[in-house]
């Protein structure tokens, strides 16, 4: 269990280096797959290898403003594949609109969260995560979701 | 009574046939009984000058019998008025008045007693004459005739009828001639009639009455064209002037919503992009705190924690900003809340994440208001917020919010024995950013009663605030109960 990945889609570099440390706080062995925006996280769901990705893949933070193509495009993709649509996915954002709120959890977002301004609650945010998701979650594999 | 035999719902035509008739009636019964009256004399001066004549000339055949007493000869000469119809009786008298003789024997007592001195002339049935026999001016006796009228009456009642009959014939001749000239007056006035009708019908303010002569008829279509030619002007003006209006009005629209949506775009860049680089300076200062901890003197590690603190008042900042700017764009709902569940929610909250509870806290119960329910919470929960922080430094703190209600709306009152501000900044109290107290007094953005300001006027409310330094504050909210909303 404690080798599923992570995946972080995430445009500002800051916020990279500041997630990557929370979870590798939260979660010593935990592999933490990074990518910078919408398109790459497409292309690395849906293109070559994409199997064995999927495969390894425990859960996706997404962020929900990124440039080129957004995030909740790239979760409308995610729930619209048989591939993909049982992954679990959970928006982060630092916006609060009421409207993406609700747009996330039409679009089949499994939990959305506010990116706090303090790095200690951040910390405790992807902690609980990590030990939710990776540990007490359990997901159906993309190899039979394949064979219906 | 039917409405309609009412004189006031005749139509004009018959109106003026009417009186038309009526007049007529009158003239010609008035032409009738005049002649009537007229004929009835002149048959009676006639009937009279001829009754004289025949007296006449019977008194000179009776005068030498008289002379002599022939009572034969008497009886003979009034005899002899049986040819003449008309006549009922003939008496005669003599000189002392003594009855002689008579036509109708037996009806003796037809004849006038002359001892009473009878009265001659026209009476109901008959008329009475009475002429004395004379012969060399010495009077030898009275002859007295009376005659019927049946022959008179015959007379009269064909007259009557005739001039009964040529009447009617007349006013039948009156009365078509009288309904063709009616149209002269009545036609203008049911034209103009039938076109007012009309324009008030169909709304066509084109149409016109056709206008005939230069009386006072006339002048009523030509008025009456006029005002229609004023009242299509004006209603021309109001269609053009609504028509730039909602041009107007449609142009503004499009430039509210097109600054309507930049200043969504600018909220949400504030609150994402201008989060983002605070997350950032926050974030690192705090990594550094904790994994380069050893290389930091005292003095670095201060100059940390001032970032740090810096980084926290400035994400208050922008979460009161994003606030306001919500409260000033959302639509304002009109619903009944109940202000003493939301304001003991706020207080719950605020209790279990403050450090001292007040002292005491009074909320009166079943308090209800009228307005949007996420954007009064935020009011008040600034308002109570306010009241929580102003009075932490005291020993009791007392909370208390009452409200009075009338027909125009609801007035909350929001109390706290604080420290209060004084009244002469009272001015500043409710624009933003301006703050009366020091960060190191009490801390604060100054956009927390910009924002209960804010949506208070939404709402078409009133807010307003007493205090006395060092005693405490009140909040008066004035909310109407059913306000259109803004």
């Amino acid at each position: 269990m404690e080798g599923y990945s992570i995946l972080v889609v995430e445009d500002n570099p800051d916020d990279q280096v500041l997630t990557v440390r929370a979870l590798k706080n939260a979660s010593k062995n935990c592999q933490i797959v990074v990518l910078e925006d919408g398109q790459a996280a497409i292309d690395y769901l849906f293109g070559n290898g994409a199997d064995e990705a999927l495969n390894k893949l425990g859960v996706v933070l997404l962020d929900l403003k990124l440039p080129r193509v957004n995030g909740l495009e790239v979760l409308n993709k995610i729930r619209s594949s048989p591939r993909t649509n049982w992954l679990p996915v959970i928006m982060v954002t630092s916006s609060d609109e009421p409207g993406e709120l609700l747009e996330a959890y039409r679009l089949g977002a499994n939990s959305y969260i506010n990116k706090p301004i303090n790095l200690r609650e951040f910390t405790d945010q992807m902690n609980v995560l990590a030990r939710y998701w990776l540990q007490v979650n359990k997901v159906p594999r993309a190899g039979s979701v394949r064979k219906v | 009574m039917n409405d309609q035999l009412r004189w006031r719902y005749w139509p004009i035509r018959l109106k003026l046939l009417f009186l038309t008739m009526l007049v007529s009636t009158l003239g010609i019964a008035l032409v009738c009984v005049s002649l009537i009256v007229l004929e009835n004399r002149t048959y009676r001066n006639q009937m009279e000058s001829e009754l004289h004549v025949i007296a006449s000339i019977l008194a000179e055949q009776s005068a030498a019998a008289l002379l002599f007493e022939d009572r034969e000869q008497l009886r003979s000469i009034s005899s002899s008025l049986r040819q003449i119809e008309t006549i009922t009786q003939a008496c005669v008298f003599d000189a002392a008045g003594m009855l002689l003789t008579s036509l109708n024997e037996p009806d003796k007592v037809t004849c006038p007693d002359l001892s009473t001195a009878p009265v001659m002339g026209f009476e109901a049935n008959a008329y009475k004459l009475m002429v004395p026999v004379t012969l060399d001016q010495e009077v030898l006796g009275y002859i007295y005739l009376n005659s019927h009228l049946k022959v008179l009456r015959a007379h009269i009642q064909s007259f009557v009828m005739a001039a009964v009959g040529i009447g009617l014939l007349i006013q039948l001749l009156l009365l078509f001639v009288a309904y063709k000239l009616q149209r002269i007056v009545s036609h203008p006035i049911l034209a103009l009639s039938d076109t007012a009708e009309q324009i008030a019908i169909e709304h066509d303010y084109s149409i016109r009455a056709p206008v005939s002569g230069h009386d006072e008829l006339g002048r009523l279509s030509a008025t009456f064209n006029d005002m229609i030619s004023t009242i299509q002007l004006q209603n021309r003006r109001i269609l053009e002037s609504r028509d730039s209006l909602e041009r107007k009005v449609e142009e503004r629209t499009a430039q509210l919503s097109l600054a309507n949506r930049e200043l969504e775009a600018f909220s949400y860049s504030v609150s994402h992009d201008l989060r983002q680089p605070l997350r950032a300076i926050e974030g690192f200062s705090q990594a550094l705190e904790e994994d380069c901890e050893e290389n930091l003197n005292d003095l670095g590690k201060d100059y940390l924690r001032r970032v740090r603190a810096a980084s926290v008042r400035m994400s208050n900042l922008i979460d009161g900003l994003l606030v306001l700017s919500r409260v000033s764009r959302q639509t304002v709902e009109a619903e009944p809340v109940d202000l003493t569940s939301l304001l003991q929610e706020i207080c719950d909250e605020l209790c279990s994440i403050g450090d001292r509870p007040p002292t005491e806290i009074h909320i009166q119960p079943d308090m209800a208001v009228t307005g949007d329910s996420r954007m009064l919470r935020v009011a008040f929960q600034n308002l109570l917020e306010n009241a929580w922080k102003y009075s932490s430094k005291k020993d009791r703190r007392r909370i208390e919010v009452t409200s009075t209600s009338d027909s125009a709306g609801a007035v909350v009152k929001v109390q706290d024995n604080g420290a209060g501000f004084d009244m002469k900044y009272v001015e500043k109290l409710f624009v933003a950013f301006n703050r009366l107290h020091t960060p190191s007094e009490f801390g604060g953005t100054g956009i927390g009663l910009a924002t209960v300001y804010r949506v208070i006027r939404r709402h078409h409310g009133e807010v307003w605030a007493e205090s006395e330094l060092g005693k405490g504050a009140t909040f008066y909210v004035k909310l109407p109960h059913s306000a259109e909303q803004r």
